[in-house]
């Protein structure tokens, strides 16, 4: 079991360069436009001197660390670089919250970063190996939850829809997004099918992209800004592959229902629903957000579809959640999406989020998938 | 490394412990793994999943089972598939246990639905038999 983090660890500084086809960066303009940003966010003037350490979260460089030292010309000093599936930048940002919470050092760079776009393919290309002799793509991983889930809980594609709805409309506010445009259930409905019951608007933009925060120690935080936002909980969980554990039923997302429960302990959440603001939730897929919603504890399994219908995870519902427009408009750059999302998260809580801007946020809770799907990390951060 | 069809599709290619599965399946059997403690299980492997033993034995099974959830493929991210779009991928649960991700043969896309009764299918490709499932015929 996770010993406590909470409040040990503030976060000061938050950066993130557009998400996009972005032909015209290199990963290191987008990791230097990120990082210097979060550095004039957190007031930082010497990064030589300031940032002790860089941890670096990227799927698909083999490399990883030489790249981050030379984009931001910092020599001399450690340079970590993470790849654990598409939750990636939420483990990477763990890693750093843990190493200034040991004593590490008092200031990191934490930076999230891919340009998958370059690799001319829109997905990591996987395939059901050993004895199967089938093609799949991450659709056709995801998808296969559907039917089941469709027929025990009585849902359907429109109830898909509807959160596609919700985050194409969240994105058109965020200025930074990929995709701002306004669709509607129709429009859902009636695109192209990817792969069964997914249409082309089921499925996140897998983007370019890069996002950095700076964080330090929580008694350290208000020599950096007034309002700095502290680490609640941070936690991971790796389970079985779905394709290869007989008991896995198609459902749930147990990593996620595992992770959930130690990051609600970390943080002292009882009842999550009442006592988050606003949530940024892997949604890769729209099924994965529907699952997401109750293997979180935000409903019980079966009502996310009535919760859906209510409008409570709406931007001016009780739960918001992805309100920067979530991995399907704001983009999947893989290893900066859980970066992004504490670069959102921390907007919403200072209440500098615009016109997305959730009201009275104090508690924000941040989560990735990935694999097949098989690891889930989960970040929790609040007012101090 | 891969082996390809002469169609072009990527095959499965034989291990030590996956070769008895492809040796009952060129005789239309559908035989796996069978821990006496746990039963059957599948895909293939060294250890039982569950107990990680490894006094299993492979026997046939009946091949019988029925749709657990599926998708369709209509796109075939590699072009090898493209002339088999669309097509289902589905995962059968069998009657003695394990869950089996393969392809549903002989079935319109439209006719596929949770829990409809299939049996194991044999597709003869070059030197191997590739297993998937059709809707039974009895
Ligand atoms: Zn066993």
């Amino acid at each position: 079991m996770s010993k406590n983090i909470r409040d040990k660890v503030a976060i000061v500084g938050v950066g993130a360069c557009k998400f996009g086809e972005n032909w015209d960066m290199s990963r290191e303009d987008m990791i230097v436009e990120a990082a210097y940003e979060a550095y004039a966010d957190a007031g930082i003037e010497d990064p030589q001197k300031q940032i002790e350490a860089v941890f670096c979260g990227a799927v698909y460089p083999n490399g990883g660390t030489g790249e981050v030292a030379e984009a931001l010309k910092l020599f001399d000093r450690p340079i970590s670089k993470l790849s654990n599936y598409c939750e990636t930048g939420t483990d990477t940002f763990r890693y750093g919250v843990m190493c200034v919470a040991a004593g590490m050092y008092d200031t990191v760079l934490v930076v999230g970063f891919d340009k998958p776009k370059d690799r001319g393919v829109s997905g990591p290309s996987v395939s059901f190996d050993r004895v199967r002799g089938l093609p799949a793509t991450p659709a056709g991983w995801f998808s296969l939850c559907a039917a089941r889930y469709f027929q025990t809980f009585d849902a359907g594609r429109e109830d898909l829809a509807k959160i596609a709805v919700k985050n194409h409309h969240n994105g058109t506010l965020a200025p930074k997004s990929m995709l701002k445009r306004e669709i509607t259930v129709d429009d859902v409905l009636n695109a192209r099918i990817i792969s069964w019951p997914f249409g082309l608007y089921d499925c996140a933009a897998q983007s370019d992209g890069a996002a950095a925060a700076v964080i330090t120690r929580a008694d350290l935080g208000r020599s950096f800004r007034d309002d700095p936002i502290n680490v609640k909980a941070i936690t991971i969980a790796v389970g079985a592959n779905p394709q290869s554990d007989p008991n896995f039923d198609f459902l749930s997302w147990k990593p996620t229902q595992v992770a959930a429960k130690d990051a609600y302990r970390q943080a002292g959440i009882t009842e999550p629903f009442r006592e988050l603001d606003v949530c940024q939730v892997h949604d890769c897929f729209t099924l994965t957000e529907m699952l997401t919603y109750e293997d979180l504890g935000l409903c019980k399994k079966g009502e996310a579809k009535d919760f859906v219908a209510s409008g409570v995870f709406e931007l001016s519902g009780e739960l918001p959640v992805n309100t920067d427009g979530g991995l399907k408009t704001f983009g999947h750059p893989t290893g900066a999406t859980g970066v992004r999302m504490i670069y959102e998260n921390t907007l919403q809580l200072r209440g500098q989020a615009g016109e997305r801007q959730v009201k009275n946020a104090k508690l924000a809770l941040s989560h990735n998938i990935g694999g097949a799907p098989q690891a889930c990390g989960i970040a929790i951060i609040g007012h101090p | 490394m891969a082996i390809f069809a002469s169609d072009g599709r990527p095959l499965p290619q034989p291990t030590p412990t996956t070769q008895p599965f492809f040796d009952a399946a060129k005789k239309r059997k559908l035989r796996l793994q069978r821990c006496p403690r746990d039963g059957f299980f599948y895909y293939p492997r060294s250890r039982c999943p569950k107990c990680l033993g490894d006094d299993w034995t492979w026997q046939d099974t009946n091949g019988l089972g029925e749709i657990y959830s599926y998708t369709v493929d209509r796109i075939a991210h590699d072009p090898a598939f493209r002339a088999f779009a669309p097509f289902a991928v589905a995962l059968v649960e069998l009657d003695c246990g394990p869950r089996m991700t393969a392809r549903i043969a002989d079935c319109e896309v439209s006719d596929l639905r949770v829990g409809l009764p299939v049996e194991a299918h044999y597709e003869d490709v070059d030197d191997i038999t590739l297993v998937s499932f059709r809707p039974r015929t009895a």
